[in-house]
C-alpha cells in the first residue's frame, strides 16, 4: 500500500514538474511565435492569420540590412574576443603556475558586475572628452579629440569585447588546463617544433572550450539592446534594438515578435551546427 | 625552453596584464569618482569625501530599488534552487527518456538570447492577464538562472554512490527521513553554491528584468534610467557598495568550491 501511495505522490510531483517547465518556458516560447503572425489595429493586438510582419521584414531593406550588420558586428566582437582571450587562457593554463586560479577567478568578478556601470563607464573612457583622448591628448599624439570611439558601431564593438571577453576565456582556460603536460613532453620528444605542437596536440584538446565560449559571446553579442542604446548614437543601432524599440514606444509587439524569431531561428541553426561539428570532430 | 618560445610567454603575459587591466578599469574609475570630483574634465585631488556614502540614506529611489533587487534576488534563489534539485534530482534518478527533453527544455532560456526569452514571457503574462511587478521579473529570473543551478546540482549528486541512497532505504528510513539525514547534508554546499551563484547573476540581471518590470524598479533597471542624466555621486556610491558585495559573493563562491573540492581529493 505504502509503495503506492509513493508511486502516486512520485508521478505527481513528475507531472507537475513537467507542468511548470511547460508553462514557463514551452508555452510562452510557442505565445510569442505565434504573435510574430498576429497584427496590430490601433492598441489591440488583432488575433489572425497573417505573414504581414515577415513581408515586411523581406522587403524593407532597413530590416535586412540591420540583420546582416549586426550579424557581421557579432562576429567582429566574436573573433576580437578570441584573439585577445585565447592567448590569455593559454597563458593562464601553461605558464601561470600556481597564480593561475588567482587570475581566473580575477576574471571571472567582472562578469557578475554590474553590467549597465560598465555600458556607462565605457561612455567616459571611450567619450568626446573621456580617458582615451585626453591620455592621447596629453602625449602629444592628436591634435583634436578623436570622434571614432564613442556613439556609433566601434563604440558598441569595444564595450561588448570588454563585456564578454571574460565568457571566451574561462570555458578555454578550463579544456586547456586538462592537457596534462607530460603530453605536451611527450610531443616534444618525438620531435615536434613548437608550433607543431600547438597545431595537432594544444590546439584540438582546447577547441571544444573555445568554441563553447565564442558561441556564447555570438549570441549575447546578436541579442544584446542595450550597449547599442546607451553607446551607439544614432548609427550605431543594432537589430537588437529594433526589437526593443517595438515592445516600446513603437508598441507593435506582433513586429517585434517576428523580428526576434528570426534572430531566434538563426540562433539555434548556429547552435545545432556548432553541435554537430564539435560532435563530428570527437567521433 | 626555446628562445621564442620565452617571447611569446612574455608577450602573452603582457597581453593577460593588459586584458584584466582593461576589465577593471570601467570599475576602478567608478569607485574613484564616488570619492573624488571633477571640474572641467580634470580630477581635484583634494576633494575626497565619503560624503555620498552617508547621503545615501536620504536617497530614497536608490534604496527602495535596491531593496527590491534584494527581494528578486532572495526569491529567485528559494525558487531556482528548490525547482533546480527537483529537477536535478529526477534527472538523476529516472530511466525514462522524458530526461533528455526535460534538460533541453532547462537549458533553452539560458541557450537562447536573452531579449528571447524576456519578450516570450511579457506576452505570455500579457496573453493569460497577470500584470507586470517584480514577481514576474521572479519567474524570469527563475527561468533564466535555472538551468546553472540544476547543473551543478546535478553534478554533486553524480559524484554521490548509489548505494548511499540504497542503504538509507534498507535501514528503514522513509523518503523524508533519507533526504532530510542522508541527502541533503551530502548536496549541501553544492545548494549553496547555486544559490550564491543564482542571486549575485539575479542582482545584476538586466535585459530580461526591463520587459518584465512593471511600475517598481529594481537596482540596474534604476541606473538605466538614471543613465540619461548621468550619474550622481551618490549612485556610484551605491554602485561600490553593490560591487563590493558581488565580489564578496564570488570570492565566497570560489572558496567554497575550492574547499570542497579538496574535500573529495582526502
Amino acid at each position: 500500500m505504502k509503495s503506492v501511495i509513493d508511486y502516486f505522490s512520485s508521478s505527481i510531483w513528475t507531472i507537475i514538474s513537467f507542468i511548470l517547465i511547460i508553462f514557463l518556458i514551452l508555452i510562452p516560447l510557442g505565445s510569442f511565435l505565434s504573435y510574430s503572425f498576429f497584427t496590430v489595429d490601433g492598441l489591440d493586438i488583432n488575433h489572425e492569420f497573417s505573414l504581414a510582419n515577415y513581408k515586411e521584414f523581406f522587403i524593407d531593406e532597413i530590416y535586412i540590412n540591420t540583420f546582416v550588420r549586426t550579424v557581421f558586428l557579432a562576429l567582429t566582437v566574436m573573433f576580437s574576443c578570441i584573439l585577445l582571450g585565447y592567448p590569455v587562457a593559454y597563458f593562464l593554463a601553461r605558464y601561470a603556475g600556481k597564480f593561475k586560479y588567482a587570475i581566473l577567478l580575477m576574471l571571472i568578478i567582472p562578469l557578475f558586475m554590474s553590467y549597465i556601470i560598465k555600458i556607462y563607464m565605457m561612455r567616459s573612457i571611450l567619450g568626446y572628452s573621456g580617458l582615451i583622448n585626453k591620455v592621447l591628448k596629453m602625449l602629444d599624439i592628436i591634435e583634436k579629440p578623436l570622434e571614432f570611439f564613442l556613439w556609433n558601431q566601434n563604440a558598441v564593438i569595444i564595450t561588448l569585447v570588454i563585456i564578454l571577453l571574460p565568457l571566451i576565456i574561462i570555458p578555454t582556460f578550463i579544456s586547456l588546463d586538462k592537457i596534462p603536460s607530460n603530453i605536451i613532453e611527450a610531443s616534444f620528444d618525438l620531435g615536434c617544433k613548437p608550433f607543431q605542437a600547438f597545431k595537432y596536440v594544444i590546439f584540438p584538446i582546447g577547441f571544444p572550450g573555445l568554441v563553447v565560449g565564442s558561441i556564447f559571446v555570438f549570441i549575447l553579442a546578436l541579442g544584446d539592446f542595450v550597449t547599442p542604446q546607451l553607446v551607439g548614437g544614432t548609427s550605431g543601432f543594432t537589430y537588437g534594438k529594433i526589437i526593443y524599440s517595438n515592445f516600446g514606444l513603437a508598441f507593435n509587439w506582433p513586429f517585434g515578435a517576428s523580428l526576434a524569431s528570426i534572430l531566434l531561428f538563426v540562433s539555434v541553426i548556429i547552435i545545432a551546427l556548432t553541435n554537430y561539428l564539435t560532435k563530428k570532430r570527437k567521433s | 625552453m626555446t628562445r621564442l618560445e620565452n617571447v611569446t610567454k612574455y608577450m602573452m603575459a603582457l597581453l593577460t596584464t593588459l586584458v584584466v587591466t582593461t576589465l577593471y578599469a570601467p570599475i576602478i574609475m567608478t569607485i574613484f569618482f564616488s570619492f573624488y570630483k571633477t571640474r572641467k574634465g580634470l580630477v581635484n585631488w583634494e576633494s575626497f569625501s565619503y560624503e555620498p556614502y552617508t547621503k545615501l540614506i536620504f536617497e530614497k529611489q536608490i534604496l527602495e530599488s535596491l531593496l527590491n533587487s534584494l527581494y528578486v534576488g532572495s526569491l529567485t534563489v528559494v525558487c531556482s534552487v528548490v525547482v533546480g534539485f527537483y529537477f536535478a534530482n529526477y534527472y538523476h534518478t529516472s530511466r525514462g527518456r522524458m530526461k533528455e527533453l526535460l534538460q533541453f527544455i532547462i537549458f533553452l532560456p539560458f541557450l537562447m538570447p536573452p531579449i528571447i526569452t524576456g519578450l516570450s514571457l511579457l506576452i505570455f503574462f500579457r496573453e493569460i492577464g497577470l500584470p507586470r511587478s517584480l514577481n514576474t521579473v521572479v519567474i524570469g529570473h527563475t527561468i533564466f538562472v535555472l538551468a546553472i543551478v540544476f547543473k551543478i546540482i546535478l553534478n554533486k549528486l553524480e559524484t554521490l554512490k548509489s548505494s548511499l541512497m540504497e542503504s538509507a532505504y534498507d535501514l528503514g528510513a522513509s523518503k523524508l527521513q533519507a533526504f532530510w539525514y542522508v541527502l541533503l547534508p551530502n548536496i549541501k554546499l553544492s545548494l549553496i553554491i547555486a544559490g550564491l551563484l543564482a542571486f549575485t547573476i539575479s542582482l545584476d540581471e538586466t535585459l530580461i528584468t526591463l520587459f518584465l518590470i512593471g511600475s517598481d524598479t529594481t537596482w540596474p533597471i534604476k541606473l538605466w534610467a538614471k543613465m540619461r542624466v548621468g550619474f550622481s555621486k551618490q549612485v556610484n556610491a551605491s554602485v561600490t557598495l553593490i560591487l563590493i558585495l558581488t565580489s564578496f559573493l564570488v570570492l565566497l563562491i570560489a572558496t567554497i568550491v575550492s574547499r570542497s573540492e579538496k574535500r573529495i581529493m582526502y
